[in-house]
């Protein structure tokens, strides 16, 4: 490319590169909070996938000169506890994290930049829903329609399942196929938490926790750590062959209407991911027929079909016939959230997304590798707050 | 478990303290006339503080709806539905269908507010099918 193509891409595009993943064991630990245990904090949890993260990127400590943490631990304390003491710093979530850590890197801010990322909403018995819903102090909307008996994301995304379904989007059954889709994939990652086989039939017995959705189409909720070395490009080049670059990145917030839900029952955040896929999409210099994995913040299984719309991957009210023609598991052509994402791997909050993509590029990922990925996009609209990134590969 | 709870902020007092008259009002924009929800501080249009508390027509229509399988309030046991209402005058709210349930889809039905008795927080606004002779329950 010219150095006036490269230009035009705007400083963010291969400005960083992904040098190291990491993460707890999501299954031991799994099991023992299951046994009562308390393997450690959210803290802790991020301090060994901290370790895990740095053994993979080969630096060590004091290679760090940037920190980013994740929003469920304090960063004083972490950034004590790895004994970092920064020249840039941040706290977002995972999505928010990467993007940060991009401008600090093209801004000269700091150079290598570790995210850490730590939850024992497990363990910690952490709600959803009901009088101590968590996230409820920075999203009015988890809060505010209490007094009617309405609480918990679940049943927010039960009221745009209905709508959506209205508008000629998913049946029950048709929406189904997404939880059955990753639980398959699951079943090829030894991380993964759910590695039982799921049918449309044995989803539909499933009852409802809120109609229409059912347990199935929840995320899981357990304990873990994810964490990310993020560093210069140039620096990447130094280190070895195992970088993989942030080829694209945007990002598009939609809070009009956020509270009283209206904005999401009418527009379904398609704008915001549109918004944010052009940018991210113009910046890479790719569009979404070169995508070879898709990963896609799914802490419901609603997320998925929104995305493929929003982005562009399917035509709007097209998503049935998507979902049974083409499909998303790993035998169709972009498979979606190889490692079974939410829904199946681990509830990292957007973070497991991230090590799957850098994995699938790698040629990492064991059995349920897709063959010859290049470049992989990771979608997430929180609330609304969507972020989209381009993952290729390094030089 | 436990109850549920209203936030109200100064913002919202003015609503609720009408609420226990049984009359839903709204902020009114004094400058473009939109009606806003939740009530704030300033239009989110055109970013006017100046506004009017207004008694809303209390007609509707039903964008979407939900049943509670699983119990997360004590005042709420499931199931139950939630209903979200756009109003007439603009914005939406989220409530409760009392009264009447209409066979099939819910969605796109026209529903008018009625006020109901709730043990934590007085008279609540909820919606009833329009037409629907449901009385208003006064517990
Ligand atoms: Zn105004």
């Amino acid at each position: 490319m010219s150095v006036e193509g490269a230009l035009s891409r705007g400083i963010l595009h291969r400005a960083a590169a992904i040098i190291g993943v990491g993460h707890t064991n999501w299954v031991g630990d799994a099991e023992r909070t299951k046994r009562g245990e308390k393997p450690h904090t959210g803290i802790g949890y991020a301090a060994l996938a901290f370790l895990d993260a740095l053994a993979d990127a080969g630096l060590s400590q004091n290679d760090i000169d940037g920190l980013i943490v994740g929003p469920t631990v304090p960063y004083e304390r972490m950034g004590e506890i790895l004994g970092i003491n920064p020249s840039w710093s941040g706290q977002a979530d995972s999505g928010g994290a990467i993007l940060q850590a991009c401008m600090a890197i093209a801004t000269g801010m700091a150079e290598t930049i570790a995210l850490v990322y730590g939850n024992d909403q497990r363990s910690a018995k952490v709600e959803y829903g009901g009088q101590n819903a968590a996230s409820a102090t920075n999203y009015l909307a988890y809060a505010y329609h209490a007094p009617w008996g309405m609480t918990s994301q679940g049943a927010i995304y039960a009221l745009m399942a209905r709508r959506y379904e209205a508008l000629g989007g998913l049946t029950e059954a048709g929406l189904a196929q997404v939880s059955v889709a990753l639980r398959a994939s699951a079943m090829l990652n030894p991380n993964a938490l759910l590695r039982n086989p799921l049918t449309v039939e044995e989803y539909m017995a499933q009852p409802y926790v809120c109609e229409p959705l059912r347990r199935p189409d929840y995320c899981l909720i357990n304990d873990g750590g994810v964490a990310l070395i993020i560093t210069s490009a140039e620096r990447a080049r130094r280190v070895g062959n195992k970088a993989v670059h942030v080829h694209g990145i945007g990002r598009s917030d939609l809070n009009t209407d956020a509270s009283s839900l209206q904005g999401r029952l009418t527009d379904f955040y398609y704008e915001g991911q549109r918004k944010a896929a052009a940018a991210s999409f113009d910046m890479a210099g790719v569009g979404p027929s070169d995508i070879d994995v898709i990963q896609i913040y799914d802490s419901f299984s609603l997320h998925v079909p929104l995305a493929l719309e929003g982005y562009g991957y399917c035509r709007r009210g097209d998503i049935a016939r998507y979902l049974t023609e083409q499909g998303i598991g790993l035998s169709s052509s972009r498979p979606v959230n190889t490692s079974g994402g939410h829904l199946a791997e681990s509830y990292m909050q957007g973070w497991n997304h991230q090590v799957e993509a850098i994995r699938q590029i790698r040629g990492a990922c064991g059995a349920r590798q897709v063959e010859g990925c290049r470049f992989v996009h990771y979608s997430a609209d929180v609330a609304g707050k969507c972020v989209s990134i381009v993952y290729g590969p390094g030089d | 478990m436990g109850q549920s709870r209203a936030i109200r902020t100064i913002y919202d007092d003015p609503m609720w303290e009408t609420l226990a008259s049984g009359v839903l009002r709204l902020q009114q924009c004094c400058n473009c006339r939109s009606f806003r929800y939740p009530p704030g501080p300033t239009c989110h249009r055109c970013a006017s503080p100046e506004h009017k508390w207004k008694p809303v027509s209390g007609r509707g229509q039903i964008l979407s709806w939900v049943v509670f399988h699983r119990t997360y309030f004590d005042d709420y046991p499931a199931p139950y539905n939630v209903v979200a209402v756009k109003l007439e005058e603009g914005p939406m709210i989220v409530t409760n269908l009392t009264g009447k349930k209409p066979m099939g889809s819910w969605i796109g039905r026209s529903v008018e507010l009625c006020f109901e008795r709730h043990s934590n927080h007085g008279l609540v606004p909820r919606v009833k099918l329009a037409g629907d002779d449901h009385r208003n329950v006064e517990d």
